[in-house]
């Protein structure tokens, strides 16, 4: 029971890390299974972590400032598709990668509201019960949405737009819809992320979180709702244990790995066409 | 005016660079659909790879740079292989070659880390031309006038290739689509392999003339690079090179005078308010044409 305990005091920070991240994850999923590739989730987390930040500092209630952060999410998430949703899938990504550069840019400029090149601290740790708890409600939401009239419809869109319009679905409202959910997963991922980090600057929503968790998403899986919880946990967990056992090269491993889950399952570790197809040749026996 | 003017020329030489690294950024993602976040690799590989000859064989400038065109083409050509043929071969979309180049990111640049010991290395002073060609009126860096007519160089041929010659129609039908493209005649693995090679010579050229330029080589050299190429290559739009040479000048001349007259806090701001305002107004770039949509 002891070592148990030793354990979990341990890996609590990873554990706590691959939840936020699951969070990050979740958002960009939300786009994904759309057919959109966007970067975007860095910028609804931005706005969200630092307006949760500063209503922590300001001494408001958690439960308010989940609220407040998944809001502001939400509405720059409707006023960005409203742009993005004009341009083609290419265009589309580059633009939301462009979104996030200058992310960083108006987090520099705007000291009174971010802190500036110095970053915000945060006077508050994330309580456990929390993040599980919302974790818990966030996968039982994507479980419904996935099999709901929106998730059919969305998977749809995203095999063949031309074929889900034929079938009455409304592709603008399909899409908006994708947008708001990952605008609201991606606000609250920002505020966790927060509290979490408990300081956070210009740089924590930048470039190389935008990177690694579209592809902590893709390497879980973009076409079911556990993938991205899965690939999130894969992501945070792999360079912890190439960091133990090839100290030194622990990002090379993190690449190799990546690389090669990508080459061999190139639909994620969570697949249902796979899941089917087999239960399909099994059932043909 | 002395002042204006060669500040005029650090900014087409710094934007030069963007402009060159833009073009190879570019040509990946017109032909092949791949955002590729290891071609600042290319450019970090390929300046490492040239002070690396420079140092143990002591060659002269020119075969230098044929290092790095060379050095930057094998990188790109391995990572092509290695990453994204198993996926074209499988007909994996583009998000599936975006995942691998982050892979290949993350290993190249920790190796490149290795490679440099972790610091900022410059090429030595006899390794290239660092006179001025002349002082008077104003001084003439023989590094920048190369570095710009290197740009001017390359884009011209690679506009007349790609626009005017059986090779570029090649390239540019593979991009539109490459089973299409087979069909009529053209070989396209053959053309992907010349066009990852292309992209990663030009890119390992803007990566020395970057290294040698800012006397920096190391991983943070391809980043740079990276992030303001990329802005190249959303203002000047991806299918077109002359797009991305002037976009590229404009946001060096701009990202320089705004340091000299403004503030050199807003630099980066000027350079993306630039980009959104794109994005807002212009989606599809310079001389991008709106009827022009990818299937």
């Amino acid at each position: 029971m002891e070592f148990l305990s030793d354990l979990w005091a341990v890996n609590r920070i990873t554990v706590a890390y691959a939840m936020v991240n699951a969070f990050f994850a979740l958002s960009c999923y939300a786009v994904l299974q759309a057919g959109f590739l966007s970067f975007s989730t860095v910028t609804f987390a931005a706005i969200g972590g630092f307006l949760g930040a500063q209503m922590v500092i300001h001494g408001y209630a958690l439960p308010l400032v989940f609220l407040a952060s998944g809001v502001a999410g939400t509405v720059s998430a409707l006023l960005v598709a409203l742009v993005f949703l004009r341009l083609s899938s290419h265009w589309m990504a580059l633009a939301s990668l462009a979104l996030v550069l200058i992310t960083r840019v108006v987090v520099l400029n705007a000291p009174a509201l971010t802190g500036g090149v110095m970053g915000l601290s945060v006077p508050m740790a994330l309580p456990m019960e929390w993040l599980t708890a919302l974790l818990a409600i966030a996968m039982i939401c994507f479980w419904a949405l996935y099999n709901s009239w929106f998730g059919i419809a969305s998977r749809v869109l995203r095999e063949d737009p031309s074929v889900a319009a034929c079938m009455g679905v409304d592709l603008r409202k399909v899409q908006f819809t994708a947008f708001g959910i990952s605008g609201f997963v991606g606000g609250l991922a920002g505020v966790l992320l927060a509290l979490l980090l408990q300081y956070i600057s210009p740089d924590t929503y930048f470039i190389s979180i935008a990177f690694t968790m579209i592809a902590a998403t893709v390497l879980g899986g973009s076409h079911h709702w556990l993938g991205p919880i899965l690939g999130a946990a894969v992501y945070t967990v792999l360079p912890i244990a190439s960091q133990a056992v090839l100290p030194h090269v622990q990002d090379v491993a993190a690449g190799v790995v990546l690389l090669l889950i990508m080459i061999f399952l190139p639909r994620g570790l969570i697949d249902p066409r796979a899941f089917r197809l087999r239960r399909a040749a099994r059932g043909a026996k | 005016m002395e002042l204006f003017a060669s500040q005029l020329l650090n900014g087409l030489s710094l934007g030069s660079l963007y402009a060159l690294f833009g073009i190879g950024f570019g040509l990946v993602f017109a032909t092949m659909g791949i955002l590729n976040a290891a071609q600042g690799c290319y450019a970090t590989w390929a300046a490492i790879i040239a002070l690396a000859a420079a140092e143990s064989l002591g060659l002269p400038f020119p075969l230098i740079i044929l290092a790095a065109v060379l050095g930057g083409g094998v990188v790109a050509i391995g990572v092509d292989q290695l990453g994204f043929q198993p996926l074209r071969a499988r007909k994996v979309d583009m998000l599936g070659a975006l995942i691998t180049s982050i892979a290949f990111w993350m290993i190249l640049d920790s190796l490149a880390g290795f490679a440099t010991g972790q610091q900022s290395l410059s090429f030595p002073a006899w390794s290239y031309p660092g006179y001025m060609l002349t002082t008077n009126p104003i001084p003439l860096p023989a590094m920048q006038i190369i570095s710009i007519s290197t740009l001017i160089v390359i884009t011209v041929a690679m506009h007349y290739m790609i626009a005017h010659t059986r090779l570029g129609s090649a390239i540019r039908a593979v991009g539109w689509n490459p089973v299409a493209a087979s069909l009529g005649g053209v070989n396209s693995r053959t053309i992907i392999l010349l066009t990852a090679a292309l992209a990663g010579a030009i890119s390992g050229l803007a990566g020395l003339l970057g290294g040698v330029l800012t006397s920096n080589v190391s991983f943070t050299l391809g980043q740079s690079l990276m992030l303001k190429g990329f802005a190249a290559v959303v203002v000047g739009g991806y299918t077109d090179v002359r797009g991305t040479a002037i976009a590229g000048l404009l946001l060096g001349v701009l990202e320089v005078f705004c340091g000299q007259y403004i503030s050199t806090a807003l630099r980066d701001g000027f350079t993306y308010s630039l980009l959104l305002l794109f994005l807002l107004v212009r989606p599809q770039g310079l001389f991008g044409s709106r009827g022009f949509i990818r299937a």
